[in-house]
């Protein structure tokens, strides 16, 4: 290392030690990440902290973040303008008549939801004020509905679109396109296996469920919603056939959503439309402040090649194929209970990418162990995300839902290692729809 | 002497609270406009009504910035940054010190945005943008700005909590 005056030892310790420290003083995390750099800027002498205004700069003047605000305003959209009310209508007529079939619906969705919408946080934001209370009016326990809620949540980012393919795609030059269609049978999987937590939570605790809906309501229902349904054929199909780029297709998204609540479902008010973009604003800022000091730090660890140094002590454990997926997961799962999940992949996902082209992985494969992974990450402590937004709507502590969201984590977690030892599952519909795409 | 204590108190709230209300209309408005280049750019593309601007990228993104360190100022006053709770249920008084420390840590930020964020905005300020070809430092500006409107928003909660930790109640 010429010209550095800290080894990259010490410059990790320095970096890594400053976080935590910060973290557990309750320091928001973007600004914790950011502090933990200054030390580091101010003893290097090729380096001050106008570094680090140009590295958030740098991550800021990104036209593939922009799709952040996009899917939130979308799904904002969607919530004020009615849309979600014709989504849950149909969820009712699917599925309400299985046992526990409030929180069938609450699954099923967040499944339609995740097909529109690419954010989790928007989905667990909203969904939290529908489900939780009327779930415990119901004699649902509350533990169980805030954690349902949270988990079914995380489908928004695995089931396409989703922020996190976006951002992945845009910094590992992999094709969104791709990545899009990949998500598509692992989140329908983590979907299944959902519905069946909550099937085996229902028999076991006696919660009610509705009466099935004649055929001619389900038609009704599917009648009503299919403008709605047809959001995810646009956007993805406009993604895949090259129509427009990523960011551009979470735009049309905004439009058909600002079409759906004005001409279409009209129920959007002055007042609504305000609220939809001023959530959207508050929530984007502090999303996004933090991919900004999560950029400079993980500069600073590109700067000292810290990532190499941790690698090579990994690369000599000469892990296969499946080892080299779990241990991916098993990072990204470990980032995830400590960061949001774009600062996540901004930090790790270059990291790991040498590892996983080692062993012969596919790229798109390797992202979605990665997204599926953080997905997770959103609903573990101490650093859920959308278990943090349902507990906040609910008013308990997370601590008081662990239990359940645990319970729920495990079939989900066994969707992940199919996903890992068996490829398939997510280069399946690329290779049958663009194969091009595929390396 | 309380007494004008208090009515300087009052209105540099009523002050703090204009301006969260007008940060937010800013907020809410470019979110908005966000939506009008990047629509611009795939119209332009596949009709022939509007002629395909050059500028509409760079225009998004940097309204982008904005949007983003605008939202980011608000959420230090509404305390939407997000945080690691590890801490088990404490008294007010205990509670209100620890807000108190983790409020220097953003101080501290504050602080180094506007300082290096002035450098920052001198380093850009006769440099224009490659396409729009508008002047950078009205980019960069961002930076100091949000150190600054930190500042503002911080002494106002830091004061509040130096009260509870005094006083004990509330």
């Amino acid at each position: 290392m010429t010209g550095s005056v800290l080894s990259p030892g010490v410059a990790a310790l320095i970096l890594f030690g400053c976080f935590f420290l910060f973290l557990f003083w309750r320091v928001p995390v973007a600004f914790a990440l950011g502090l933990a750099c200054l030390p580091i800027l101010i003893i290097e002498p090729r380096l001050d902290t106008v570094t680090l205004m140009q590295e958030t700069f740098n991550a800021y003047n990104s036209f593939i973040l922009l799709a952040v605000p996009f899917f939130l305003l979308t799904a904002n959209l969607m919530n004020v303008g009615g849309t979600t009310d014709r989504l849950m209508k149909l969820s009712r007529v699917m599925v309400g008549h299985f046992p526990g079939g409030l929180a069938q619906i609450n699954v099923v969705l967040s499944i339609f939801f995740a097909g529109i919408s690419g954010s989790s946080t928007a989905d667990a934001a909203s969904q939290s004020k529908i489900f939780i209370e009327a779930q415990t009016k119901e004699g649902y326990d509350l533990s169980f509905s805030v954690a349902i809620t949270a988990v079914s949540a995380v489908l928004a980012v695995i089931i396409p679109p989703s922020i996190l393919m976006i951002v992945w795609g845009g910094i590992l030059t992999v094709s969104i396109g791709a990545l899009f269609l990949a998500g598509i049978i692992p989140g329908l999987l983590i979907g299944l296996a959902q519905m069946a937590t909550v099937h085996a939570y229902a028999k076991a605790r006696g919660y009610p469920t509705y009466p099935r809906a004649t055929l001619h309501e389900f038609f009704c229902a599917s009648w009503l919603a299919i403008p709605a349904l047809m959001t995810p054929g646009i956007i993805i199909g406009g993604k895949i056939f090259g129509w427009f780029t990523a960011t551009e297709s979470a735009c049309i998204a905004v439009l058909y959503a600002a079409v759906l609540s004005l001409l279409v479902y009209r129920e959007m008010d002055l007042k609504g439309l305000y609220e939809a973009l001023s959530d959207t604003g508050r929530l984007a800022g502090v999303a996004l402040f933090c991919v900004g000091t999560a950029s400079a730090f993980g500069w600073l660890l590109a700067y000292y090649k810290i990532p190499e140094a941790i690698l090579a002590g990994v690369q000599s454990w000469g892990m296969g194929f499946s080892a080299t997926g779990f241990f991916i997961a098993f990072v990204f799962l470990v980032v995830g209970c400590f960061l949001d999940a774009i600062p996540a992949i901004i930090i790790c996902a270059p990291i790991l990418e040498p590892l996983a082209k080692a062993v012969g992985m596919d790229p798109v494969h390797f992202a979605m162990i990665g997204i599926v992974s953080l997905a997770f990450g959103l609903v573990t402590p101490p650093y859920g995300l959308c278990l943090m937004i349902s507990c906040a709507v609910a008013g308990i502590r997370i601590r008081d839902a662990i239990k359940d969201t645990g319970i729920m984590l495990i079939p989900m977690l066994m969707v992940l290692a199919l996903v890992i030892v068996w490829p398939q599952v997510s280069l399946l519909l690329p290779g049958l729809i663009s194969p091009e795409f595929l390396r | 002497m309380p007494l004008h204590r208090a009515r300087l108190a009052a209105a540099w709230r009523r002050l703090t609270e204009g301006y969260a209300r007008l940060l937010s209309w800013v907020l809410v408005l470019s979110v908005g406009i966000l939506v009008v280049p990047v629509s611009l750019q795939i119209f332009s593309r596949y009709t022939d009504l509007i002629p395909s601007y050059i500028w509409t990228e760079e225009m998004a993104r940097f309204l982008f910035i904005w949007t983003v360190m605008v939202g980011a100022m608000i959420g230090v006053r509404e305390s939407t940054h997000f945080e690691v709770d590890v801490w088990p249920k404490v008294p007010p008084r205990v509670e209100a010190a620890v807000k108190l420390v983790s409020r220097i840590g953003v101080l501290v930020m504050a602080l180094v945005f506007i300082s290096a964020g002035i450098e920052f905005t001198r380093f850009a300020w006769n440099r224009i943008s490659e396409l729009a070809e508008l002047p950078l430092w009205l980019i960069h500006v961002a930076w100091p700005v949000t150190g600054a409107t930190w500042l503002i928003f911080l002494g106002e909660q830091m004061y509040g909590d130096l009260q509870t930790i005094i006083e004990g109640d509330a």
